[in-house]
């Protein structure tokens, strides 16, 4: 439960939840298709705005169901799990998120923990964007052409101060890949001490 | 005679007096006078009452709905149609006062009818035939029998070849000196019985020296020859049993003896309307109907109901027998004297003591009871000794089942008091009910039947009186509509489920003032067309919003001034009225507008504003496709496409 532990660490001004979220309403599943729209696309926003807040790259969903994200303990109004998984995958079609073990082709290893399904990446910022991140700051700190490792990137010295700080280690390689592909970066290096040149 | 311009209910019926008994509806009607369509009378629904004819305009029914009143008309004829021609019933008026001008058409039928010298003008031949012709006898000179001259023999234009009938005897021919001798002698009895007719017959005597020829018909006559013809061809009139062209003036066909009705009834008001200008066919259509204010239209001749669809036996049927019965006569007549009066005063006289002065204390009531109960027993008895009893007394039996179902109601528990004023009052309103067999035959004779039902059902809701719509916060469902109306029928003539949705299906086409709607579950409701989705929605958004404005009864852990409560279907049924299942399907079509979201929670289901969706997420397809054009853009920038 590594995702977990990773939505609780960085809150220092406590998250201010959306209107919606102490509506009753809103944890009820809408019938009337449009309604029903809007209520994903607000709990989609809802689910971001939270991870980023958190910085919660990973969901563990059974953690999750019991957390303040999707269970209002004030008014007792929780979100079901069939109505978390049908968010999900409102949110999955829009790129927003990726079951852990899914395997979308990016690469990514199944490594995640929790079972089948459970764990999704949560991208407040998509891989592309976040490729755009990184190569914006290897051009601003002028690592064009030298070799970095992905620990540095994720977790050195060197980005710390920057949105890449604390980025977790397979979006990050998802982010690379994407570089990669696109002819900007190389990837070479066992699994565990990767590293990567700029081009 | 006048066509009266008639006020229709709101589900475009005539309005009924009181004691008028619907007997009989047949669509697709038109109305003639005379012999002319009128126009804007031509396609409609004819209603029989025992009072009234009344026609309804299909097309504007307000503006050209008429009704003729029975006791106005004298006589009715039946003629049964003919290739194209529809079968007509017409209508002819009691004559008018003395003093107005009769029209031609009457006084000639008077003319043909009795026989008097009224219109003698024309030609001087024609001047004294009639009288002579029936009384007078000629008695045979071979055998002594007394036979009749005939009626057609003319003493003044009677010749050598005029034929004459052999005796009905012996079959022997008269001279004709003989037969014209015995016509005179009647002729002269007849004008003594009555003086006035001498006067008509100044030169008999001279007319008789210079006899002329009967008609030119006898110039078919091979004996006679060559006569010469004094009139046109077209003057002839053809006898309709043998076809011989007889002379217009004869009464009956000379060679078969069959009446004639003479060309002269019709012609006078054929030829003074043929001005008119008459665009359709096949009948002719009056121009300018004599319309009085207010829609009246003043008939002085027949008028004529053309059945263009079938049904014109059993209106015809039934208008002889509510012509029989003169059921307006007893419109304000009091109440037939029946032996119930007899009974009234039978007690009092028996028991002197109670006439004067009222007996006083239980003995006095117990006394009034047993009063009444008798009373009560010689209603009931003679109103059943015999149907036409039943008719005369319907009044005090209705009276009477009304009052015992009130005493019933008040014996009964309160909550039924009302059902049992909804049926009390039904009787009453025996007399409107559709049924089948009221409506006419002929191939539309269903679709007729469901809408005259589907008017019936739209009176019945919209009836102020009854206030069934009202009692059911303006929207009821069809079940209970369909129970309640068969209820209010008083358990005859009951309606078929399948019937009474076909006729609420009907609504909208007739443009009645209530509405069938379907709810997405398949429930159908009967609401006003006021109603709309949009007006019930209306009201339930202003009843939530008003939940912001007061606290609820126990503490919410919700911001209730932003979001104010939720609402489960038996509140809205409560606040509204409604029944529980027409709460819930309004409900559910608000949410189907977006106009409230669900909550489904520990107490149920309720029913909130719709704070989700308040219009600030964009539609669908327009992220998605915007996602897809930015990375179709980005992929093309960098040069993957």
């Amino acid at each position: 439960m590594a995702a977990a532990s990773t939505a609780a660490a960085g809150a220092d001004a406590p998250f201010r939840f959306p209107r919606e979220y102490s509506f009753p309403a809103f944890f009820t599943r809408q019938t009337n298709l449009t309604t029903h729209h809007a209520q994903l696309s607000k709990w989609s926003a809802l689910v971001l705005a939270y991870a980023r807040h958190h910085r919660v790259f990973r969901l563990g969903l059974s953690a999750a169901a019991d957390s303040d994200l999707f269970y209002n303990r004030r008014l007792d109004r929780r979100l079901g799990m069939p109505d978390i998984r049908e968010l999900l995958d409102f949110m999955r079609r829009d790129g927003r998120i990726e079951y852990a073990s899914g395997g979308g082709g990016d690469g990514g290893g199944g490594e995640g923990g929790g079972g089948e399904g459970d764990v999704v990446f949560v991208y407040w910022r998509k891989p592309e964007e976040w490729a755009r991140k990184i190569e914006k700051y290897v051009e601003e700190t002028g690592q064009k052409g030298s070799v970095l490792t992905v620990y540095e990137l994720g977790q050195g010295e060197g980005t710390r101060g920057t949105d890449i700080h604390g980025i977790d280690n397979e979006v990050l390689l998802k982010a690379l890949n994407v570089l990669v592909r696109k002819g900007r970066a190389q990837i070479f290096g066992q699994d565990d001490s990767q590293g990567v040149k700029f081009f | 005679m006048f066509l009266k311009h008639i006020d229709l209910t709101t589900a475009l019926r005539p309005f009924y007096l009181p004691d008028e008994v619907l007997l009989f509806v047949q669509d697709n009607v038109g109305l003639y006078e005379g012999k002319f369509k009128l126009p804007n009378y031509q396609n409609g629904q004819v209603y029989l009452t025992t009072h009234r004819i009344c026609y309804v305009d299909k097309e504007d029914p307000r503006s050209y709905s008429v009704a003729l009143e029975l006791k106005e008309v004298d006589r009715y004829e039946f003629y049964a149609g003919f290739f194209k021609s529809s079968a007509k019933i017409t209508l002819i008026p009691k004559p008018p006062k003395r003093s107005s001008v009769l029209p031609s058409a009457v006084s000639g039928a008077s003319h043909q009818r009795n026989g008097s010298s009224l219109a003698r003008s024309d030609s001087p031949r024609s001047n004294p035939e009639q009288p002579s012709a029936t009384s007078a006898t000629w008695v045979c000179t071979i055998c002594s029998f007394s036979n009749p001259v005939p009626s057609n023999f003319d003493p003044v234009t009677a010749n050598a070849h005029t034929p004459l009938p052999p005796c009905l005897a012996c079959g022997i021919k008269p001279t004709l000196a003989h037969v014209l001798k015995a016509a005179i002698s009647g002729a002269n009895n007849r004008a003594m019985n009555a003086p006035s007719f001498a006067s008509s017959y100044p030169s008999l005597d001279q007319s008789v020296a210079t006899p002329r020829p009967l008609s030119e018909n006898l110039s078919l006559d091979l004996a006679s020859g060559p006569q010469t013809p004094q009139n046109d061809e077209d003057s002839t009139f053809q006898c309709p049993r043998c076809t011989f062209s007889n002379h217009p003036s004869l009464l009956s066909c000379e060679i078969c003896g069959a009446p004639l009705i003479s060309r002269k009834q019709s012609p006078p008001d054929a030829k003074s309307n043929l001005n008119d200008i008459r665009s359709e066919s096949p009948g002719p259509v009056i121009e300018n109907p004599k319309k009085t204010e207010q829609g009246n239209i003043n008939v002085s001749e027949s008028v004529k109901i053309s059945f263009r669809k079938g049904g014109e036996k059993i209106f015809y049927e039934r208008l002889k027998g509510s012509m029989t019965q003169r059921k307006w006569l007893l419109q304000d007549a009091p109440p037939a004297p029946t032996r119930s009066r007899l009974a009234d005063e039978d007690p009092s006289n028996s028991s002197p003591g109670r006439s004067g002065k009222k007996a006083a204390g239980i003995a006095g009531l117990e006394q009034l009871g047993l009063n009444m109960r008798k009373n009560n027993e010689l209603i009931i008895g003679s109103a059943f000794e015999d149907l036409e009893a039943l008719m005369a007394s319907a009044k005090d039996v209705v009276a009477l089942a009304e009052r015992l179902s009130r005493q019933n109601s008040s014996g009964a528990d309160a909550m039924s008091a009302e059902e049992n004023k909804l049926l009390a009052e039904s009787a009453s309103q025996l007399g409107l009910i559709t049924t089948k067999d009221i409506v006419g035959s002929g191939g539309s004779s269903q679709s007729l039947y469901l809408s005259e039902l589907s008017r019936n059902v739209a009176e019945f809701l919209t009836d102020d009186s009854r206030g069934v719509l009202k009692q059911a916060g303006g929207i009821i469902t069809l079940v209970d509509l369909w129970a309640k109306f068969n209820r209010a029928r008083g358990g005859v003539e009951l309606v078929s489920p399948m019937d009474f949705e076909k006729a609420a299906r009907m609504w909208e086409e007739l443009k009645l003032p209530v509405r069938l709607r379907t709810f997405r579950s398949g429930v159908m409701v009967v609401q006003g067309l006021d109603r709309t989705d949009q007006a019930t929605i209306k009201a339930l958004l202003a009843w939530l919003k008003d939940l912001h404005e007061f606290p609820p009864e126990k503490e919410v852990p919700w911001d209730w001034q932003q979001f104010g409560m939720g609402v489960t279907a038996q509140e809205t049924a409560d606040r509204f009225g409604w029944s529980l299942g027409v709460a819930e399907e309004e409900l559910l079509m608000a949410e189907e507008h977006g106009a409230v979201c669900r909550e489904e929670g520990l107490e149920g289901l309720k029913f909130w504003v719709n704070y989700i969706d308040m219009g600030d997420v964009k539609p669908p397809k327009s992220q998605a496709q915007r996602d897809q054009d930015a990375i179709v853009k980005a992929l093309k920038k960098s040069g993957m496409i």
